[in-house]
C-alpha cells in the first residue's frame, strides 16, 4: 500500500474569499487504497478542499498532488473523478443518458460504455428507472444517479463530497459494501459526510474546524486519544484543544 | 482538441433538446411566425440613399431642365448624390458607367437624363404634343423600399422643378429599370432578414439561458473535472447552436419558398454558411454575457439589451438608410447587420462569395472571437 505513495499529498493549501478563509494551511496525506472521510462541521472549508484538488477553485496558497502530478492538472480524467456536493445532472436527459454523456468524456469505447452502465446502475439501484428523465427522479435517486456518473469511469482516486446524504439505509449498506470493495481493489475513495456512523467506517478520518485540520486518524485512535466513547464527542474535544 | 468529446457535447445539448418538444417546435416554429407577422407591418422613412446621376442633357440655349431638377434632388434628404455624371466628364459611357456603379452595389440607383431631355420639353410646351421626354432610372429593387423612396424623390423632384420653370409639369415619363430583384415583392425583400434575425434570436436565447444553467446547476464545474476541455465545451456547443440555427433557417426558407414563393436568385448554400456563422457567433456572445451573470435572472437581462437594438437598427425591415445617423454606428457594430447584408445579396442580387466576402468575413472573425472569448473566461477561474 505505501510503496505506491500517497494518493493525495497537500501542502499548505489556503483559500481566502475576501476576509473569509475557507481553508486555511492545510496538510494533508491520504495513503492509497484506503476510505478517506473528511468531516467537520457546514462551511469547515470540505467542499473548497476538494474543488481545489480537482482544479475548480484556483487556491490562494500552496501545493497538492494527487497520485503524483502537481494540480491543476487536465487528463488525470480517466484515474479521478469527482461528485459534488449538488446533484450536477443533466435533469431533461435521462439516468441513462447522463451515464452515457460522462462515459464519452472520459473516452469510454461503446462496448466498455455499455458494460460500464449496467454495472454503476446496478450499485446505486437504478437500473430499473435507466430511461427516466434525472428530473422526474426522487430527491434521492437523483443524488444516486449523481455517484453513478461518478464511477462510471472506474477510477483510481474518487472524491466523493456526501454521496450518501438523503440515500435511504438499506442503498446506504450498499453503497459501503461497494465502496470497502473498491478499496479491496486498491482504489482511493475520499469522501465527506455528516453521519458520524459512516465516519467510524473510514479507514482515516480528518476532521476540519474553520478552515483548519484539527485532527486526523483512524477513527479507533481519534476515540483513544481524546477518551470519549463517540466521533461526535471526541470532535468537540479536539475543537475545545485546539481553542486552548 | 478531441472530437470524441466536442461531439458529445454537441449530441448531449441536441438530446436535451429533443426531450423538450415544446422548445424544439419552438425554434422551428418561430420564425415560421415572424415571417408572417412581421412581414406585414413593414415600415421605416427612408434616408440617404447612394445615387449616380447621369446628366447628358445639351440643354436648350442657356437653360437646362435637367439641372433644375438635380437642384431639387440636391435638396432631398432621401437621396445622397454620391456624383454627377456629365458628357464633360471623363468617362467614356456615362450610362453603363452609372449602371456598373449600382451593379457593383456602390449605389442603390442611377438617375439617367437624356441628351434631348431640355429640347424634348421644350418642343412638347410649344406644340402641346408630339413626344415627351424621360429620364431613366436604374434601380438596385433588392430592397422595395428604396426603389419606391428613390422613384418617389425623382417624381417628386420633377414636379417641383417644372411647376417653377414653366408653370405646369409636362407628362415625363420616369422610366424604371431594375438592374437587381426585377419582380421582387415585399416578402422577398425582408425574409433573408427574418431567418437572419429568428436564428440570432434563437441561438443567443439558448445560448444564454443553457450556461447559465451548466453554471449554477453546478454541471459546468462536473464536466471540467472529467478530461473534457473549455475549448472542446465551447466549440461542442457551437456546433449544436450552429446545427439548430441550420435546421431553422431551412424550414423558413421551405416556408417562404412554398408559401410565399420567394425568389431566390443566388446559392442557398451561401446562404446557409451566412446562417451558421451568425449562429455561431451569436451562440459565443450568450455565453460571454452569461458568464457574466450570477443567476437566471441577470442573464435574461442582456436579451433584450442585444435584441432591441438588432431588430432595429440592423436592416431587418428598413435598410440601415433609415437608421438616424447618430445611431447608426451601433448598426456597424451588430453582427446581424452583415448577415443580413450578406443573405439579402445572395438571395436578391444574386451575388456569390465574390460579392459578400467581407460580409461573410467579418462574421467569421466575429464568431471566432466570440468562442476564443469565450474559452479564455472559462480558463480564468
Ligand atoms: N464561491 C464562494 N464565495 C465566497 N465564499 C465561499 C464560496 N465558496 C465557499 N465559500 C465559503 O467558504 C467556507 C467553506 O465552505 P465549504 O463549502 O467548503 O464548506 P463545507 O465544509 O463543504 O460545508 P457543508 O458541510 O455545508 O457542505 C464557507 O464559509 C463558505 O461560505
Ligand atoms: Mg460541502
Amino acid at each position: 500500500m505505501d510503496e505506491l505513495g500517497p494518493a493525495v499529498a497537500v501542502k499548505g493549501l489556503c483559500k481566502e474569499y475576501g476576509t473569509i478563509k475557507a481553508v486555511q494551511d492545510l496538510d494533508l496525506s491520504i495513503p492509497s487504497g484506503c476510505i478517506y472521510g473528511l468531516i467537520g462541521p457546514n462551511g469547515s472549508g470540505k467542499t473548497t478542499t476538494i474543488k481545489m484538488l480537482m482544479g475548480l477553485v484556483r487556491p490562494t496558497r500552496g501545493t497538492a498532488e494527487m497520485l503524483g502530478h502537481v494540480i491543476p492538472i487536465k487528463g488525470l480524467g480517466l484515474k479521478v473523478s469527482y461528485m459534488p456536493q449538488e446533484t450536477a445532472l443533466y435533469a431533461d436527459l435521462t439516468v441513462s443518458e447522463n451515464v452515457q454523456f460522462f462515459s464519452e468524456l472520459y473516452g469510454l469505447g461503446p462496448e466498455l460504455m455499455r458494460s460500464r452502465e449496467e454495472e454503476v446502475l446496478k450499485v446505486v439501484g437504478l437500473s430499473e428507472r435507466k430511461d427516466d428523465l434525472v428530473g422526474h427522479l426522487s430527491g434521492g435517486m437523483q443524488h444516486r444517479a449523481s455517484l453513478a456518473c461518478a464511477m462510471v469511469n472506474d477510477p483510481q482516486l474518487m472524491f466523493l463530497d456526501e454521496p450518501t446524504v438523503g440515500v435511504d439505509p438499506e442503498l446506504r449498506a450498499g453503497f459501503w459494501d461497494h465502496f470497502n470493495m473498491l478499496k479491496k481493489e486498491g482504489r482511493t475513495v475520499v469522501l465527506t459526510t455528516h453521519y458520524m456512523d459512516e465516519a467510524c467506517r473510514c479507514d482515516v478520518v480528518g476532521m476540519m474546524h474553520k478552515g483548519r485540520l484539527i485532527a486526523e486518524g483512524a477513527p479507533g485512535e481519534l476515540l483513544q486519544e481524546t477518551g470519549q466513547s463517540n466521533l461526535e464527542d471526541a470532535f468537540l474535544a479536539f475543537i475545545r484543544r485546539c481553542g486552548r | 482538441m478531441n472530437v470524441r468529446r466536442t461531439l458529445a457535447i454537441t449530441k448531449k445539448v441536441l438530446r436535451s433538446l429533443r426531450h423538450d418538444r415544446r422548445t424544439a417546435g419552438f425554434l422551428v416554429l418561430m420564425p415560421v411566425f415572424m415571417i408572417a407577422i412581421f412581414g406585414f407591418t413593414f415600415g421605416g422613412e427612408v434616408k440617404d440613399v447612394e445615387v449616380y446621376i447621369v446628366n447628358l442633357d445639351q440643354g436648350v440655349g442657356n437653360s437646362s431642365l435637367s439641372d433644375l431638377i438635380i437642384a431639387q434632388l440636391q435638396e432631398d434628404e432621401t437621396l445622397d448624390i454620391v456624383e454627377i455624371v456629365t458628357s464633360t466628364s471623363n468617362v467614356s459611357d456615362p450610362a453603363s458607367y452609372g449602371r456598373e456603379k449600382v451593379e457593383d452595389g456602390d449605389a442603390w440607383a442611377c438617375i439617367i437624363f437624356p441628351e434631348n431631355f431640355t429640347s424634348d420639353i421644350m418642343a412638347y410646351v410649344v406644340t402641346l404634343g408630339g413626344e415627351t421626354s424621360s429620364i431613366d432610372l436604374m434601380l438596385d429593387g433588392s430592397n422595395t423600399n428604396i426603389v419606391q423612396a428613390v422613384t418617389a424623390s425623382v417624381q417628386g423632384a420633377v414636379s417641383d422643378a417644372l411647376t417653377e420653370d414653366i408653370g405646369f409639369v409636362p407628362p415625363i415619363q420616369v422610366q424604371g429599370e431594375m438592374v437587381y430583384g426585377d419582380g421582387m415583392s415585399f416578402i422577398d425583400t425582408f425574409a433573408p432578414g427574418v431567418i437572419s434575425l429568428a436564428v440570432m434570436m434563437v441561438t443567443f436565447m439558448l445560448s444564454i439561458i443553457s450556461f447559465i444553467h451548466e453554471r449554477t446547476t453546478g454541471t459546468l464545474a462536473r464536466l471540467l473535472a472529467t478530461p473534457v476541455t473549455e475549448g472542446e465545451i465551447v466549440l461542442g456547443y457551437a456546433t449544436a447552436f450552429g446545427l439548430v440555427g441550420l435546421v431553422q433557417s431551412i424550414v423558413v426558407l421551405a416556408t417562404a419558398l412554398l408559401l410565399f414563393d420567394i425568389q431566390v436568385e443566388g446559392s442557398l448554400l451561401l446562404v446557409l454558411l451566412i446562417i451558421f456563422l451568425l449562429g455561431v457567433g451569436m451562440q459565443g456572445l450568450g455565453f460571454l454575457l452569461s458568464a457574466n451573470a450570477k443567476n437566471e435572472f441577470q442573464a435574461i437581462q442582456f436579451i433584450p439589451l442585444i435584441l432591441f437594438p438588432s431588430i432595429l437598427l440592423s436592416g431587418v425591415f428598413w435598410p440601415i438608410q433609415a437608421v438616424p445617423a447618430l445611431l447608426r454606428p451601433v448598426s456597424y457594430f451588430l453582427p446581424l447587420t452583415y448577415a443580413i447584408d450578406a443573405a439579402r445579396s445572395t438571395m436578391v442580387r444574386g451575388w456569390g462569395l465574390g460579392e459578400v466576402w467581407l460580409d461573410v468575413l467579418i462574421l467569421a472573425v466575429f464568431a471566432m472571437a466570440m468562442l476564443a472569448l469565450s474559452v479564455l473566461l472559462m480558463r480564468k477561474r
